[in-house]
């Protein structure tokens, strides 16, 4: 495992981290940081991110988990204040983010969303409350239930459309500065 | 195809210049050209460096190890510490024990509903546009811990809500009876408790202020408020108070404590000013005084944001931005200007839920001695007039439409009354289905003789005779007594923040020279929680001084689509010194001048 950050929150925080495709810039890192009630306490974005020619050969298929959670995952992770009690993201190569980042990593589905077309495999799926989740087979759910438990009325998904309006916003306000 | 292991070959140096790389070590055994031709690939672009395959022996393994950079990443961040405050805890005051919504109000707010913050165009800092694009919906943050909500509101009032709780100047405009009072009290409870208010002051017509503190009751029961009145020591105590976050005064109060209310040691952080018409004379001693006033956020809430010119929105616009508008721009160009601050929802737009509104003309002949009093009224206007010369003004076109309506609605000599025939009819029916009706009158002495004739009925009265003590004794009355079916009231004391939704029929006697007041007037019935059709009746004596100002208002409500839609405008707007000389058929003697309500 990378770093591991040593931060720990003040308050419990909840971490939402999502990352657009564009056909033209390709790639581009959202992470929100939330109080449990949903309230905003940080967002995080990236630059786009395009994989250069020679990334996409020499990566092969482990280019989009390498992309999704090494390079825009964690580094967007590692500039919050402090870690999350649990990470959620809403796509697939993300969850591979969990080799970096003490805290669970949690993938939430919908059923008309993206996720759908391209179903995750080798995931374990469950619902919590309102919510469809899937972690990854190796990830132990007993380890996220106490907090699944205290999200049953927390719509997991609904940040993300908050991250991808911001996203849109941050890239209409100018490029992105260097943090 | 050249044969790479004939000579030397070049591949990239920039990855073994980076200090901080991933490492990618890529083996063959049979076959280097493969990875020779990915390195190639790969560093098509770059600087070369020398490798030299020619010292490879054949059929041995040839291992070739070669760093990648990990390129930056630029990264950038927004923190909001408002958030750590947004808890009910960490309120500056005291939350009264006992109070709040039950258990389940949360129950109320709707599931399926999301309701968005959007920021406005006038914030521009890219971090503040993010925070409030961040925030979560509406609905959860009223679903969240303690808040709540005692009823289900309207789509419609969520979207207005989301519209004033970013705004720094804003209009809240909707119709009359759409709730703008419930729409301004959750948006204020949800930035108190967001932590971005702590002092709000909201400025109402005195009649209003039992109203607003009802409705502060049970949208946010648990805000405390102070209402300024009593006497002046103990105004001066509550203006200088900080226990509760919200003080409410009425427009006189304020004129009359008007240092004080400038000097509350810093500024508001915001302040409403409700039935904002109120200010649209902008040399007005009320329209001064609020200017005033030190504030961060500045809110209008009004359902006639132009009652008569568009220089009505100008005063309007001086409380909430300054300079932004002005008299001379055109109708179109200053909606267009205006549009990002204002919000102005029409019932049959949103509340396609609400009962039908039903308009009636009640054209009547005035009576033989209503009409023989009315010519001989008019022609003796006309001589005078005429005889004025260039001496005549506008106030003395006034008082002669103002006898000739007032002999439209009784003959002073004899007591005739066409409009009243026709009324008492339509009262008996209404009395006989069970119903109630309200009647409007610009003349308290038009509604106390319509109270004797109609003593039958029991009607109730509600003008400025009515002592303000008693008045919701009266409103109480006809609410809950189902032998009082009518309801006399005045259109200056009961145009405005009256709830009377439980009568279905309403009663123009006069006309007034403002379609805003009308619809005013008309909206006291007609609005949230109206049980059924509402049946407008609007007199109109033919052939008479009010038929010719009926034609005065449709040109008034066309001035309004102007300004609130995209409409093109049908004819030049706006009522000239020659128009108003005009409903005698006399020439102006001097240039254009505005009429005044």
């Amino acid at each position: 495992m990378a770093q591991r950050d040593s931060k720990s929150p003040q308050q419990p925080m909840l971490g939402f981290l999502t990352v657009l495709e564009h056909e033209q810039h390709g790639l581009t890192g959202g992470y929100l940081l939330l109080t449990t009630t949903g309230r905003p306490l940080e967002f995080h974005c990236t630059a786009p991110v395009k994989p250069s020619r020679a990334q996409q050969i020499l990566f092969g298929p482990t280019l989009a988990p390498y992309l999704y959670g090494e390079h825009i995952g964690q580094t967007l992770v590692m500039k919050g204040s402090a870690l999350p009690v649990i990470l959620f993201t809403d796509v697939a190569p993300a969850l591979a983010v969990g080799q970096f980042v003490e805290a669970p990593v949690v993938m939430v589905l919908s059923t008309t969303g993206r996720e759908k077309r391209a179903e995750p495999t080798g995931l374990q799926l469950f619902c919590a409350g309102q919510n469809h989740l899937a972690i990854p087979a190796s990830e132990s759910r007993e380890r996220i239930a106490a907090q699944l438990e205290s999200l049953a009325d927390f719509d997991c998904l609904e940040p993300f459309g908050r991250i991808r309006e911001a996203i849109e916003e941050a890239q209409r306000g100018g490029s992105a500065k260097a943090a | 195809m050249a044969d790479p292991a004939a000579a030397p070959l070049n591949v990239s140096s920039w990855a073994r210049e980076t200090a901080c790389a991933n490492l990618f070590s890529l083996s063959t055994a049979t076959s280097p050209l493969d990875v020779l031709t990915a390195w190639t690939t790969a560093s098509e672009s770059v600087a070369a460096v020398s490798l030299d395959l020619r010292k490879a022996m054949p059929g041995r393994a040839v291992t070739l190890t070669v760093e990648l950079p990990k390129p930056r990443l630029k990264v950038q961040s927004f923190r909001f510490p408002e958030a750590v405050a947004a808890t009910l805890s960490k309120l500056d005051f005291p939350i009264p024990s006992g109070v709040g919504f039950a258990a389940d109000a949360a129950a109320a707010v709707p599931l399926r509903q999301v309701t968005r913050l959007r920021p406005p165009a006038d914030i521009v800092k890219l971090e503040d546009r993010l925070y409030y694009l961040l925030q979560p919906s509406l609905e959860a943050v009223l679903r969240e811990g303690s808040l709540g909500i005692p009823f289900q509101p309207f789509s419609y009032q969520m979207e207005g809500i989301a519209f004033l709780y970013p705004r720094f100047a804003a209009v809240l405009a909707d119709e009359m009876g759409l709730g703008k009072t419930m729409q301004a009290i959750t948006a204020v409870r949800l930035l108190i408790h967001a932590g971005e208010l702590r002092s709000v002051l909201l400025v109402c017509p005195k009649p209003l202020v039992s109203n607003w503190r009802r409705e502060f009751s049970q949208w946010a029961p648990e805000l405390p408020i102070t209402i300024i009145e009593g006497d002046q020591a103990k105004r001066r105590w509550q203006w200088q108070s900080v226990e509760s976050p919200i003080k409410i005064a009425n427009y006189e109060v304020l004129q009359r404590d008007r240092s004080q209310a400038l000097d509350v040691g810093g500024s508001f952080d915001l302040v409403i000013l409700d039935e904002a018409q109120r200010i649209k004379n902008r040399s007005g001693a009320t329209s001064q005084t609020v200017r005033e006033i030190p504030r961060r956020r500045s809110w209008a809430l009004t359902g006639t944001p132009v009652e008569n010119s568009a220089e009505d929105l100008v005063g309007i616009f001086e409380f909430l931005a300054p300079g932004l508008l002005s008299a001379e721009m055109k109708p179109r160009a200053m909606g267009r200007t205006a549009a990002e601050y204002i919000l102005r929802r029409t019932k049959d737009k949103v509340l396609t839920e609400l009962p039908p509104k039903t308009f009636r003309d009640a054209e009547v002949e005035l009576s033989a001695m209503q009409r023989e009093s009315y010519q001989l009224a008019e022609e003796e206007g006309i001589v005078r007039l005429t005889s004025l010369a260039d001496a005549a003004t506008i106030q003395h076109v006034f008082e002669l439409v103002l006898r000739l309506k007032q002999i439209c609605n009784f003959d002073p000599a004899t007591g005739d009354s066409s409009k009243y025939e026709r009324l008492e009819a339509d009262l008996e029916e209404v009395a006989a289905s069970g119903r109630k009706a309200i009647v409007f009158s610009q003349w308290v002495s038009t509604l106390q003789t319509l109270s004797e004739r109609l003593r039958r009925f029991q009607p109730l009265e509600y003008h400025g005779q009515v002592p303000t003590g008693k008045r919701d004794g009266v409103i109480e009355e006809f609410r809950n007594n189902s032998q009082r079916h009518v309801m006399l009231i005045s259109y200056g004391a009961g145009g405005v923040g009256l709830n009377l939704q439980f009568a279905e029929y309403v009663f123009l006697f006069d006309r007034w020279w403002n379609p805003a007041v009308e619809d005013q007037a008309i909206n006291r019935a007609h609005r949230i929680g109206a049980a059924g059709p509402v049946t407008v009746t609007r007199f109109l004596a033919l052939d008479t001084i009010e038929q010719r100002i009926d034609q005065v208002l449709r040109e008034k409500r066309e001035l309004f689509d102007t300004i609130f839609s995209d409409a093109e405008p049908q004819r030049a707007l706006g009522l000239t010194h020659q128009e108003i000389f005009g409903l005698f058929k006399l020439q102006c003697p001097s240039g254009p001048v505005r009429l005044a309500a």
